[in-house]
């Protein structure tokens, strides 16, 4: 299989943070670029579906809240090891997003983004009431007092540790969604995306391949929740409200859908960005207004998002250069 | 319009359905306040849905920030009534507020935004809406504040419940906005541009249709509403701007009810979700998560609108 | 005048106006009292707090930060400063991990003092506990805060404010039937009303429960399933913005005469009065976890004059102020008592924290400890205040809360030999 330069750049990029970022980060840094990396997973399912299928998914962080449940409710439930956890809250997230989103699939644009908002609000709602396990009995497992321990994958026990564990499974997501790219739900999607007419007409069953992306992205949703468990060892719905997906699409819009780059611009912004302006003590009302013009801002003049403006500037560059 | 009649007349009998089944067994007197209490709420969607539908009709655009100009206004109008400014007069400068927020919006970032998907254009209006909430929020500082107005004071007895004259304007202005809305689009010229400009953008521009006119008009009178709205919202939820910016999302679940261009619809499914909310109270198993009515219903009723379609929403393919 | 912005604080702004004229600095106690600044290398003591919409929980730090500045100015701690690192959660649970890994990790603080937050207490306790650092808390509002081996706060809480309030509509109201009206959080309304429900039922009464549901709009609903319960008093167990949209509610329906009306702290706020229709005069009761704001006591008009020399005008001076307050001034009367080669030693540190016993201040009915324990809550007695147009009035002074859920906490204060 032949590897893209935007691939080999990817590797690149995955092998640098990788090593650099655990050894200068402290301990507060090594856990706000940990949320970064889990944030940075779903919004490559966001742009993915976005770029590829024109799909828009306002659903996506809620999503995360499920796969981060379920993660919790294994951890406190049973004796399962980490791995075990995970790649059970990510294929219940994808299930659960199938189930959510099969009957919206024949609605297209702004009605899908709509009926995944209201999916949304709707798991914003149970979160916020039945909260997140904590080691409690019962089906919501919920006790008074402090959460039970968290176990994390036996080779990452320490933060920086688990940093780097989470940088390889979200290299991993993004190769999982190259290789759908290049089989045959990437050649349906690219048909599909062009014109759905003409795919239905040369026999592609468009809601099959439509849910396949649904799912594949859910699943990233999932990974990225459980993942986030991981990090703090609990969750808090306040995370997961329905503003909040509304909040990653606009961050992934912004990024720029297209590239791997933009996703990981887009949970930088998302996550650094304000502990920054918190390190710095500005009032959390003021980061708001300034997150809001930069999201104007960056909407306006870069349809392409910031990784499309900086893919552009590099190539410029080469050609100039040659 | 005979699909217009079937859809009220299954927002109807899903409304009694529902009540028969959440309130079977109940006293009649306690299942009549609850539904009146229900209405009373879900006239509160109903207008901020509205609000919302009435925008996206003329120019494509869903404002996520309808709430947080509104709550701008609220938070207005009640700092000149702590500086001694009279009731009316503070009311209005609120509403203007919002008015000229919103248009200002309107006019001078929407049009960049014209040409691209509507929901980027629905996203772009996040932007605008935190900016809005964090300048309230900056400006008045988080503490308990009360917005009133004078007829919160009066009342009538509907069923056992009291209901307020505030209340009874809610459910009023609505009804008057839906029929005033109406009149205005099937009567006026603008209103012909503006159906004009909602069926088909491209076509109406060359045919001649103002469309910056027409654009404005539309922005002013949705601010127009969100003002109002908010000033609602601040008296009869919370005068907290949070909670005002974000009963957007349930407003846009009436106004999927109403499948974001009827507005009898919107006001019906508006109401119908308000009852039902206020129903589930009933339920011993539902009453804690009864704020999951709204995304529900709105669910529920998008799948019912694309049954049997291949592609429902042609015009925003 | 510093606080002449505040309207409600009439008669707080006679007090003042007294303390401005005969309080200078130098009759403010802090720590030594030296007067002389203190020097050399700074203590470093950390604090989280809340501050973002919808809600501003900064005053117990604002508090302790003032009353640590006059520590300074007044000798410090064995001579030498204390840093106060304070750090805001913004209410996001992973702002609040990430502050209080670069406090207790990167700043490597001796110890938390004055924090105040729904969230940072409930992610941040097993961090606690692992780093065996000790966080004197000052405004807590979660059961997480109470039920963990490191945090302890000078503030009660839901739990035992909503029984006091409970024990008062009994004993002083006639209640036979209480609906407690609270958040459909389970560490919050359901873990503080339940026990409602079982004090009532221990004193063979009725108790019921009604949830209301942080993200809803509406209160009416909860109004109405109280009155279906068929209780004769309601309990109101909300953050003050939603206890005064009840309220409002309630009046909208004139049921102020119809029902006796209790509620926990949070109503018990400056700007509550001012928020309230006058309606709600003398049928409001609401419980105070700490001395009333004006209370005469010297360590209270200590703190009243410490928050006017070292704080911002703006700063609120309200219960949760108090606290913090209270929490620094116990914990700097820990580090003073400890060897002055020890202060820096964080296991040092928590160990002297966790052996406190038995401090006092007119600012808490009860004694001040912490012990070795798996729950924390030293302050449960409180008194009652009454709202009236312009503020409130003390209806009762101190009384110890009965409940099954305190027993424990008792058997621990016999053997501190504190009653």
């Amino acid at each position: 299989m032949k590897i893209t330069r935007s691939g080999y750049a990817g590797i690149a990029f995955t092998l640098v943070v990788f090593l650099l970022l655990p050894a200068v980060a402290n301990g507060q840094w090594v856990k706000v670029f940990t949320s970064a990396a889990c944030f940075t997973l779903v919004t490559a399912g966001i742009a993915f579906m976005y770029s590829r299928l024109g799909m828009v998914s306002l659903g996506q962080v809620a999503l995360m809240g499920v796969g981060g449940w379920v993660m919790l409710r294994m951890n406190h439930g049973f004796d399962f090891p980490f791995e075990i956890n995970l790649a059970i809250a990510a294929t219940v997230t994808m299930l659960f997003g199938w189930i959510l989103a099969l009957p919206a699939l024949k609605m297209r644009g702004l009605y899908l983004a709509l009926i995944t908002l209201m999916a949304a609000g709707g798991i914003e709602v149970v979160l916020s009431t039945y909260r997140f396990p904590n080691g409690g009995s019962g089906f919501w497992g919920v006790l008074p007092s402090v959460a039970a321990p968290f176990r994390r994958p036996v080779i990452a026990e320490s933060d920086s540790a688990y940093l780097q564990y989470v940088i390889v499974v979200v290299a991993i997501g993004f190769a999982l969604i190259d290789l759908h790219r290049r089989a045959a739900p990437g050649r349906a999607w690219a048909m599909i995306r062009r014109s759905e007419a003409a795919a239905l007409a040369s026999g592609i069953n468009v809601v099959y391949y439509k849910a396949w992306a649904f799912g594949l992205s859910g699943l990233l949703a999932g990974l990225g929740g459980a993942l986030l468990a991981g990090s703090l060892g609990l969750l808090d719905s306040a995370t997961f409200r329905a503003s909040e997906s509304i909040m990653l699409f606009a961050l992934a819009v912004v990024g720029g859908s297209r590239y791997w780059l933009g996703a990981v611009i887009a949970g930088l912004l998302y996550r650094v960005l304000p502990a920054l302006f918190n390190d710095w003590g500005w009032d959390a009302d003021l980061t708001l207004v300034i997150f809001g013009v930069a999201l104007l801002h960056a909407i306006i003049t870069a349809p392409e998002g910031i990784s499309g403006q900086i893919i552009a500037l590099l190539s410029r560059k080469k050609r100039d250069t040659t | 319009m005979k699909q217009k009649i079937l859809h009220l007349l299954l927002y109807a009998l899903g409304m009694l359905l529902i009540c028969a089944l959440l309130a079977w067994g109940k006293p009649p007197k306690i299942i009549g306040l609850f539904v009146v209490s229900g209405f009373a709420v879900g006239s509160l969607y109903a207008l901020g849905g509205i609000g919302l539908v009435v925008l996206y009709r003329a120019t494509g655009v869903l404002n996520f920030a309808n709430g947080a100009v509104g709550a701008f206004g609220v938070m207005l109008a009640w700092q000149l009534g702590q500086m001694g400014w009279p009731g009316p007069l503070t009311w209005a400068v609120g509403i203007l507020a919002a008015t000229l927020l919103s248009l200002g919006y309107g006019l001078v970032i929407a049009p960049k935004l014209a040409w691209r998907d509507p929901v980027v254009k629905a996203v772009a209006t996040l932007g605008f809406a935190i900016v809005t909430l964090g300048l309230t929020a900056f400006i008045w500082d988080d503490d308990v504040r009360r917005f009133s107005l004078p007829t919160d004071k009066q009342a009538v007895m509907v069923l056992g419940l009291r209901i307020t004259v505030t209340r009874m304007i809610v459910i009023s202005a609505a009804i008057a906005i839906v029929l005033g809305i109406w009149l205005f689009l099937s009567h006026t010229r603008i209103g012909l541009q503006m159906r004009a400009l909602a069926n088909n953008r491209d076509l109406s521009a060359l045919i001649g249709v103002p469309i910056l006119k027409v654009e404005t008009i539309a922005w002013t009178i949705s601010g127009l509403i969100a003002g109002f709205t908010g000033l609602m919202f601040g008296d009869l939820i919370r005068l907290e701007p949070t909670v005002i910016t974000f009963m957007v999302i349930p407003s846009i679940a009436a106004a999927i009810c109403g499948r974001l261009n009827n507005l009898g619809l919107v006001l019906a499914g508006g109401l119908f979700i308000g009852v039902v909310e206020s129903l589930l109270t009933l339920s011993p198993l539902l009453k804690q998560v009864r704020p999951i009515a709204p995304f529900v219903i709105a669910a529920i009723a998008l799948i019912w609108m694309q049954r049997g379609q291949k592609l429902v929403f042609s015009r925003d393919a | 005048m510093k606080i002449n912005n505040n309207k409600i604080y009439g008669y707080l702004l006679a007090i003042g106006t007294v303390m401005g004229a005969n309080l200078a600095q130098a009759d403010v106690s802090c720590g030594q009292n030296t007067g002389k600044a203190a020097s050399g290398d700074a203590i470093k003591v950390g604090g989280i707090h809340g501050n973002a919409a919808p809600g501003d929980f900064s005053a117990a730090t604002d508090a302790a930060a003032a009353y640590f500045n006059c520590v300074n100015a007044n000798g410090g701690i064995h001579g030498r400063p204390i840093e106060y690192l304070v750090e805001n959660d913004q209410w996001n649970p992973e702002l609040a991990a990430q502050v209080a890994s670069k406090l207790v990790e990167d700043e490597g603080v001796v110890a938390m003092v004055g924090n105040g937050s729904f969230v940072e207490m409930s992610v941040n306790a097993p961090q606690y506990a692992r780093n065996n650092i000790m966080s004197m808390a000052g405004a807590c509002a979660a059961s997480e805060c109470f039920e963990s081996s490191n945090i302890v706060s000078t503030n009660q809480g839901p739990l035992a404010s909503s029984i006091g309030a409970a024990m008062y509509a009994v004993e002083e109201l006639g209640a036979t039937n209480i609906a407690c009206i609270g958040l459909a959080i389970p560490s919050v309304g359901n873990w503080s009303c339940g026990a409602v429900e079982r004090y009532m039922t221990s004193k063979n009464l009725q108790g019921s429960s009604v949830l209301l549901n942080p993200t809803a709009p509406d209160v009416n609903s909860g109004l109405l399933e109280a009155v279906a319960s068929g209780a004769d008093s309601i309990l109101i167990n909300l953050p003050a913005g939603l206890a005064i949209a009840f309220l409002n509610s309630a009046q909208e329906q004139d049921f102020g005469d119809v029902y006796s009306w209790t509620s926990s702290t949070p109503l018990y706020d400056a700007s509550v009065p001012g928020a309230l229709d006058e309606y709600w005069t003398d049928k409001v009761f609401v419980n105070a976890e700490l001395t009333t704001l004006d209370g005469q006591g010297p360590d209270n008009q200590n703190w009243l004059a410490v928050m006017d020399a070292f704080a911002n005008p703006e700063d609120p001076r309200d219960t949760f102020s108090q606290s913090g307050y209270l929490s620094a001034r116990f914990f700097v009367d820990t580090l003073q008592a400890m060897p002055a080669d020890k202060i820096d030693d964080r296991n040092a540190v928590t160990a002297a924290i966790k052996d406190i016993k038995g401090y006092r201040s007119d600012l808490i009915c009860g004694a001040y400890y912490v012990g070795e324990a798996k729950r924390h809550m030293p302050n449960h007695a409180g008194i009652m205040v009454v709202l009236k147009d312009d503020g409130f009035e003390k209806v009762r002074d101190c009384y110890e809360y009965e409940s099954p859920y305190f027993a424990e906490l008792i058997e621990t204060e016999k053997s501190l030999k504190l009653r």
